[in-house]
């Protein structure tokens, strides 16, 4: 077991979350929709695991580099 | 000393040689958190293959005729293996003398120099293994006067970079000399929290500007590499580094003159993933992950990023389709819709250039809106970096597939086709493309249909359908106007083919290339 943080790869905005905290999560999923740029970029799981922490709420500003969900590991 | 016989004065003279600057500078150099260059070589290549040369050169200390001492030449180099292949290989010794330059009759490497030499008479890869602080003004004091600027020649570093394979490693604070010879290579790679570089350091920038900044903030990795795209890569620690430059270097022919070494594969070649039919979201505004495409695509593991950091809205990578070199260029639609911008067109003149020098097939997966919009675009000049990968991507001769992921505009897209050659381009059923897209470009075109409608907005949109219409793909391909659609499952077994046919090509263009014109 291992928490990792998922970042975003962007600045912009949070537009939709799309899981909540506790669902099961497979590497690919999205957790969360940004908007950058007109551009819907989401935010996708590296690991499989649970989604066990959400950082963010919706229409919050997000940068680049910054934590948005924590992942426990399987 | 006189006691001796010649061959334990050899012995003895090749351990001072081992001593380096002495224990207590060796200690200095591990409680840097950084290995000496004898360790570093070590560490970087095959097992027992390092054959040093000029090991016994340094400044010897005489009593009378007795040899007391000899303190070693404060750079180590030699010919050694990496892969099984062999190198050139050097770099300072920062416990003799910060690795400051030695007075010998000629120079062992570093700013030129035998390592330089061999590399290029052998015609095999050169590392540089960087760690010395150049250029000092008590050199003058010394000579009696000051050095004109150039005495150590750049010229063989610089012909080396169409000969052979050059990576440099920055080990430690590089300015001056020693920073200018680091940009002077295909490849460079940096350590985290041990390794700065800049044209001049914090002293200096005080000195002449008033600016107190450190040297990790003037030149650590969040500068030289993210923001200036001076420094290629950057390594987690120096094992890290010793190991992305062998595999970088798995990629590369030994010299111009050869094709790159091809592996066997365990990945199979018609591997079609189901995941690719998903990759591109249905929703056109909607960004996906051109990396895991990339790796669903390419032999599993055999991606090597080049520049992660720099010029984010496009992905450039080494990788291998059923063994062989090949150079992937992807844009990524995660930053700015993956429009070109001047640090992404320059990302890619540099990437397009290193594949084609050295023989590497290029892939272009496209998704491209065009070049980078706005004031502040135009400003920094984007104009003429796009324009740059447009000129670099015409004068490559290395076999080139282009396949068009989704969008595919304007001159950057130009930049992705290889008209000059066969001018291969596949698509994939998400593709679209044209001059410039609909949006927007429907504004420009039917502006005063628009603006004498009863219903200008509801005009544009009409205009905005009925356009986008023409625009299927499937409508240029039965038009020949691309080659041939792909299911994006069978885009793997499909470049695979092409990729080992470039290979009889390819032979036939062996050897260095040299390009005419002024670029853009």
């Amino acid at each position: 077991m291992a928490r990792e943080e998922i970042q975003s790869e962007v600045t912009g905005t949070v537009w939709k979350i799309e899981m909540k905290v506790g669902d099961a999560i497979s590497d690919g999923d999205t957790i969360m929709i940004l908007e950058s740029m007109k551009m819907e970029i989401p935010v996708i799981s590296t690991e499989d695991g649970k989604l066990v922490e959400i950082l963010v709420k919706e229409e919050q500003p997000v940068s680049e580099g910054q934590a948005v969900a924590v992942v426990e590991t399987a | 000393m006189s006691a001796k016989t010649p061959i334990e004065e050899l012995e003895q003279r090749r351990r001072w040689a081992e001593e380096q600057g002495g224990a207590a500078n060796v200690e200095r150099q591990h409680e840097q958190g950084r290995l000496t260059v004898r360790e570093r070589i070590a560490g970087l290549v095959d097992k027992g293959s390092f054959q040093e040369i000029g090991k016994l050169t340094g400044s010897e200390a005489y009593d009378g005729l007795t040899l007391k001492n000899v303190t070693p030449a404060p750079y180590v180099m030699g010919l050694a293996e990496i892969g099984g292949r062999p190198v050139a290989v050097g770099g300072e010794d920062f416990t003799v003398r910060g690795g400051t330059t030695a007075a010998l009759d000629k120079r062992k490497g570093g700013q030129g120099g035998f390592a330089e030499d061999m590399a290029h008479h052998y015609r095999i890869p050169l590392v540089n293994l960087i760690d010395g602080a150049g250029g000092s003004v008590t050199s003058a004091k010394r000579r009696g006067h000051a050095v004109f600027p150039g005495v150590d020649s750049f010229d063989r570093s610089i012909d080396l970079l169409g000969e052979v394979p050059v990576v440099s490693a920055v080990l430690g604070s590089a300015a001056g000399g020693p920073a200018g010879r680091a940009i002077l290579s295909h490849w460079s790679v940096m350590v985290k929290g041990a390794s700065q570089i800049f044209a001049a350091g914090p002293a200096v920038v005080e000195r002449s500007l008033g600016q107190k900044i450190g040297k990790e903030e003037l030149g650590g990795p969040a500068v030289a590499v993210d923001k200036a795209g001076a420094i290629d890569n950057v390594a987690e620690s120096e094992a890290h580094c010793f190991a992305l430059i062998r595999q970088f270097l798995s990629y590369m022919p030994q010299n111009v003159w050869e094709l790159p070494p091809v592996v066997s594969s365990d990945d199979p070649v018609d591997r079609c993933e189901d995941a690719l039919l998903s990759i591109v979201p249905e929703q056109r505004r909607r960004a996906y992950d051109m990396r895991r495409l990339i790796n669903l695509v390419v032999d599993k593991g055999s991606a090597f990023e080049i520049q992660p950091s720099f010029g984010k809205a496009l992905v450039t990578c080494l990788a291998r389709l059923n063994g062989h070199p090949v150079g992937i260029v992807a844009n990524n639609p995660m930053v700015y819709g993956g429009a070109m911008d001047g640090p992404a067109a320059r990302k890619q003149v540099r990437f397009v250039e290193l594949c084609d020098m050295f023989h590497i097939p290029l892939v272009f997966l496209v998704d491209v809106p065009g070049f980078m919009v706005g004031l502040q675009a135009e400003q920094a000049g984007v104009l003429r970096d796009g324009m740059r990968a447009v000129y670099v991507a015409s004068q490559a001769t290395v076999p080139v597939v282009t396949v068009v992921i989704r969008k595919c505009y304007g001159m950057a897209g130009m930049a992705t086709c290889h008209k000059r050659g066969l001018e291969f381009r596949v698509a994939w059923p998400s593709a679209e493309w044209g001059s410039l897209p609909v949006e927007g470009g429907v504004a420009v075109a039917f502006r005063r249909e628009i603006a004498n409608a009863p219903d200008p907005k509801k005009r544009e949109q009409e205009l905005e359908e009925e356009l986008r219409a023409y625009g299927s793909p499937m409508r240029t391909a039965a038009a020949f106007g691309v080659e041939d659609m792909l299911d994006p499952r069978e885009t793997r077994p499909y470049l695979c083919r092409f990729v080992a046919l470039a290979q009889t090509r390819l032979k036939t263009e062996l050897g260095p290339k040299l390009k005419a014109g002024v670029r853009p």
